[in-house]
């Protein structure tokens, strides 16, 4: 459980993060909190041959609240996700990542790039509809969190990109639920409801590929759309009970009848 | 004033608790290299080339088993049903689990290591693999035995059949448990020197137990016993884990003697450890139990099959957990007729060895259930078919079916005393309360349970070993300045032996407990100890120092008698001064005894030999039995299928408890590392014997966070020896899977067969329950609750 051998750099600017990804010509890697990455890298899982740290890149550390949505910096940190009071739904899921030390290193960029479709904040992106600022050699784009999540750990991302900030709207009316084995463990299913300019949305984490937007408005309705698998925790039946009763937790926590 | 009964800071924490630990892992010697294992990714298959040229061309230095001579570890038992087999230091020929280990590489550093370790070209021809125990074999995974079977035993008594078919009622069950493991925080760690000037091997590990490291690496390496020396610096939890000899050891030292000189290390991560240490508890057991009208146990018939993994464990044999469940099953309960068949099955997974409780958190859960059912049936409450059944003091000795003696018998008092802990009454009421509404649903669940522990040479028998573990020894040794050395064949992984043993010696030999430093782990430095395991240490290691240090007494008596003048039978020692019966001012210290013995013969009394030492060996020849009784109420969540533990209560008989916070600690340890079991941990293996869960991701280990508050209580019954002590290491283990499991029972008027006790299974359960009732409800009421 050693990191197979490789180059480290540590650019201070996202244009200097962008040349050295193009320099990597797909070989790099981007390393933010660490948190995913280095676990994967110590099976030898994953072999980048240049790692570019980008902890010291200026500028994306920064949560900012204009106009019924928060901006959060690729480097916010889940912990700071968790304390802050201006979007009380990113805070609620963030308070379910992992334990302490995991969200004090893990970062908001890191979670959304890394698509884990057990992941909370991708469920939250998602559910609000928030959108997602990425650098690349021709600029900046924009892309809504819909479209970035492609299947597990899989986004819409080129490999010499980088996710710079995203920005959540704040729902009218939320709710959150989520069920796991053990305290700080990723979710079996993770459910998020959320009402922005007068859309509601409810969103599944956990049961397939990548988070799934319900057409549904109900709990009971919603378990006809999932197609989830069986795996070492439990049955596709169960995995569906579970999302049913996730959904109805969350709605009734939003105060919406399922 | 005397330390035993009280609870003074541990030695061990001034290092422990600041930092200051001394693991393998930390010890860092000149020119160290490290070492890193090719392992199979393979279940079952030929191996049909081995290269490591490609790794030595690369500078690296690599050990295939033919480069270390072909070493086998051959675990032996004379039972007659014993299938003798062999298990390399590193793969030969053929691969037989996923992760066993087929070459060692040799760098300058860990990562180096594991780099030279991909160079490494091994092909495989597979084999069909064998995962689980009770299903046909593939393809053999030895040659030796075609049908997979290492040991297979029938205990008998009584007249079974007959018994049987005249109860009336029988109660048929098919129960199987979950593989897991002992996983300590530190995995396994080693450093082999070998020294060429005077062919002396130090081997350091985090083992349990030195001294038979020592005896079987001098053996397995030809070397001269008295020029091998193992030392097990603080280790980081051993469960039993660690009471094993592994192919990795011997590899390690055997690399250390083709490079004299050189320290190699090797370090264990948490995913070599997943695949390759020691699993456990992978059994299925069918039973048929018959009961009279009023819940009496009349027969029990069993049929008991535990997954023994790839090889036969060295030196335990793949007959620790089948004899051991087949010896215990019937637990704290009197029985006449019992058969039980007993078997160890060979199968291509990692092999199993020795954890904490060994097999019996397993059939306790067998033999919990068969109560619980017989009492669901015959309209008893789960309390009252234990009453009905368990020994009793007035039992004491009692012959069990399997002819151990159980000398405690005090499992009534255990579980009353844990109900009331509980609550027992105001739980069953709120439970009455809620059944038929939608709020989660209370289940109550008991175990009662008889841990043997201490075992002499009689008792110790089991697998029929060519050694007896029975007896340890220990060197009280009072230095000039009249302060204490203890050289203990104990060793610890965290259980406070450092501690025990000084108050054991401190209250024999009279003297203050800062006066009593203990060194343990060390076989140059002890005489002899077989170890960490079957809660033998406080009985046996406890016992030997407690004679040591009484025999040292004496010696300062005597000496002390020739320099006051006064007769050795009338004088006393506290706290380090002698004093003369009646005279209270005619007294002499310890550290003037202990001057006048080492370095004033001038004064040393007519007849009496310098040095103030005494080494005394203690074998209880039988075991003590500690009783023990759990009961948990739990609330289930039909929904998700989770389970919240709402009470938990444990009452031991500990005999004398030497040091309270330390048995309590043992118990509420062993209790949370039961949870694990019952609840989270499984080891998981596909059909093609990959291990699922190879990572702590999905191997899911118990946090503080799942481990509820628990009330310990004592019922303190001195045992036969001279200490009066019983076991407490591994009791809290046993109870758990019985308890949770009778509680989910109880809650949804289900049938638990397996575990782990997963959200999936009780939900699973739940709806079944649920679909049952719909149905039943037609058909005039539900047959239960
Ligand atoms: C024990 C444990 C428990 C955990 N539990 C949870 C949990 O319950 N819920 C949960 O959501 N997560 C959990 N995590 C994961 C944690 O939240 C991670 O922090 C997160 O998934 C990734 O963020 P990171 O900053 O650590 O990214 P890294 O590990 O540094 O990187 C992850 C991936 O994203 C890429 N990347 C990182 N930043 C960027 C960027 N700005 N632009 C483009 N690509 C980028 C990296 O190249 C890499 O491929 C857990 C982790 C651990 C170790």
């Amino acid at each position: 459980m050693k990191c197979a051998p490789f180059e480290y750099v540590r650019p201070t600017s996202v244009d200097d993060v962008l040349a050295a990804l193009a320099e990597a010509d797909g070989e790099g890697k981007i390393l933010a909190g660490g948190q995913s990455l280095v676990p994967v890298m110590a099976l030898r899982m994953a072999r980048p041959a240049v790692l570019v740290d980008v902890n010291k890149v200026e500028g994306l550390s920064d949560l900012e609240c204009d106009d019924g949505s928060v901006h959060v910096g690729a480097l916010v940190r889940h912990r700071t996700l968790a304390e802050q009071t201006a979007h009380p739904l990113l805070a609620e899921a963030a308070r379910h990542i992992g334990h302490t030390a995991i969200r004090t290193r893990g970062t908001a960029g890191g979670s959304i790039a890394h698509a884990d479709p057990a992941a909370e904040l991708p469920v939250v992106a998602v559910a609000t509809g928030a959108t997602v600022t990425v650098a690349g050699a021709d600029g900046d784009r924009w892309v809504a969190a819909e479209d970035l999540f492609a299947g597990p750990l899989m986004t819409t991302l080129d490999p010499d990109e980088m996710v710079t900030g995203i920005d959540f709207p704040v729902p009218t009316r939320w709710g959150f639920a989520e069920f796991a084995r053990r305290h700080g463990d990723f979710a079996l299913v993770t459910v998020v409801v959320a009402e922005v300019d007068g859309d509601l949305r409810i969103v599944v984490g956990g049961v397939g590929p990548v988070p799934i937007r319900a057409r549904s408005t109900g709990a009971e309705t919603l378990g006809d759309e999932l197609t989830p698998t069986g795996d070492l925790h439990g049955s596709a039946d169960f995995r569906r009970g579970l999302a049913i009763e996730m959904a109805r937790r969350a709605l009734a926590s939003a105060g919406i009848q399922g | 004033m005397s330390s035993l009964g009280t609870s003074p800071p541990r030695k061990e924490d001034r290092r422990l608790v600041t930092g200051r630990g001394r693991f393998v892992g930390d010890l860092q010697l000149p020119r160290m290299r490290h070492v890193a294992f090719v392992r199979s990714p393979i279940a079952h298959a030929r191996i049909t080339t081995l290269d490591a040229g490609p790794a030595r061309d690369a500078g690296y230095r690599v050990f295939t088993q033919a480069d270390l001579g072909g070493i086998v570890l051959r675990a032996q038992s004379a039972l007659p049903s014993y299938v003798e087999t062999g298990q390399p230091a590193l793969a030969e020929g053929k691969v037989r689990f996923q992760g066993e280990p087929v070459a060692a590489v040799v760098a300058t550093d860990r990562y180096r290591a594991e780099d030279g370790a991909e160079l490494v070209e091994v092909d495989y021809a597979p084999l069909p693999p064998t995962v689980c125990a009770w299903l046909p074999p593939e393809s053999p995974v030895h040659d030796e035995a075609p049908d997979n079977v290492l040991l297979e035993r029938t205990f008998d008594a009584g007249d079974v059949d007959a018994t049987l078919a005249s109860a009336f009622l029988t109660v048929r069950r098919e129960l199987t448990t979950n593989r897991h493991a002992g996983n300590p925080m530190e995995c396994r760690a080693g450093v082999a020197l070998f020294d060429p000037a005077d062919r002396r091997l130090t081997f350091w590990s985090g083992t349990q137990v030195p001294h038979l490291v020592r005896n079987m690496i001098a053996e397995l390496l030809g070397l001269s016993e008295g020029n091998v020396r193992v030392v097990a610096p603080d280790v980081g939890g051993g469960f039993g884990v660690k009471a094993v000899l592994y192919p990795e050891d011997v590899a390690l030292c055997a690399i250390a003697l083709e490079m004299p000189g050189t320290p190699v290390k090797w370090v264990e991560d948490r995913v070599e450890h997943l695949a390759a240490a020691t699993h456990a508890r992978d059994h299925r057991y069918l039973l048929t139990a018959g009961f009279s009208e009023d819940g009496t146990l009349l027969a029990l018939d069993a049929d008991v099959t535990c997954n023994v993994g790839a090889y036969s464990v060295y030196p335990w044999t793949a007959g620790i957990e089948p004899l051991m469940a087949g010896g215990l099953l019937t637990g704290p309960y009197k029985l006449t007729h019992y058969r039980a068949t007993v078997r160890g099955v060979a199968t291509n997974t990692a092999p199993s060895g020795p954890y904490r409780g060994v097999a019996r958190p397993a059939s306790v859960f067998a033999m919990e259930t068969m109560l619980d059912d017989a009492a669901a049936r015959l309209g008893m409450t789960g309390v009252d078919i234990r009453r009905r059944n368990v020994i009793r003091p007035e039992d004491i000795p009692y012959k069990m079916p399997s002819r151990l003696v159980d000398d405690s018998g005090h499992y009534d008092e255990c579980l009353t005393k844990a109900l009331d802990a509980v609550g027992y009454d105001d739980l069953v009421e709120e439970q009455q309360r809620r059944r038929g509404t939608d709020e989660p649903q209370i289940g109550i669940g008991f175990a009662c349970y008889n841990e043997l522990t201490g075992l002499g040479r009689a008792a110790s028998a089991g697998p029929r070993m060519p050694f007896r573990t029975g007896h340890d020894a220990c060197t009280v040794r009072i230095n000039p300045d009249g302060r204490v050395t203890v050289f203990s064949g104990v060793t610890s992984q965290g259980q406070g032996l450092e501690t025990t043993v000084a108050q054991i010696v401190a209250d024999a030999l009279g003297v203050g407990y800062d006066d009593v430093d203990v060194r343990i782990g060390d076989t140059d430095a002890s005489l002899w100890g077989f170890g960490a395991f079957s809660s033998r240490q406080a009985v046996i290691g406890g016992g030997a120092a407690h004679r040591s240090a009484l025999a040292a007494r004496t010696k300062v008596l005597r000496l002390a008698a020739g320099l006051l003048e006064a007769d050795p039978s009338d004088l006393l020692i506290e706290n380090g001064v002698i004093a003369v019966a009646g005279s209270p001012d005619v007294t002499i210290g310890l550290p003037e005894v202990a001057r006048v013995a080492y370095l004033e013969s001038n004064r040393l009394p007519e007849g009496i030999e310098p040095g103030l030492e005494a080494t005394e060996f203690y074998d209880p020849i039988r075991g003590a039995f500690a009783a023990g009784a759990q009961v948990a109420a739990v609330e289930v969540d039909r929904t998700t299928g989770s389970i919240s533990i709402l009470r938990w209560a444990c009452v031991e008989d500990a005999g004398r408890a030497m040091h309270p916070q330390i048995v309590d600690g043992q118990i509420a340890g062993s209790i949370a590392q039961g949870i694990g079991g019952a609840l989270y941990e499984h080891l998981v293996y596909d059909d093609d014997g990959n291990l699922s869960t190879g990572t702590l991701l999905d191997y899911l280990m118990p946090t503080s966070a799942e481990i509820p508050e628990m009330t310990i209580g004592h019922v303190e019954r001195p045992a036969a020896n001279p200490l009066g002590v019983r076991g407490v290491g591994e009791g809290g283990t046993l109870g758990p899977n019985a308890v949770l499991a009778g509680a989910v029972s109880d809650a949804l008027g289900v049938k638990i067969d397996e575990l782990p006790l997963s959200p999936s299974v009780v939900w699973t359960a739940a709806r079944r329950a649920a679909e049952d009732r719909g149905v039943v409800d037609e058909d005039g009421g539900p047959d239960r609750e």
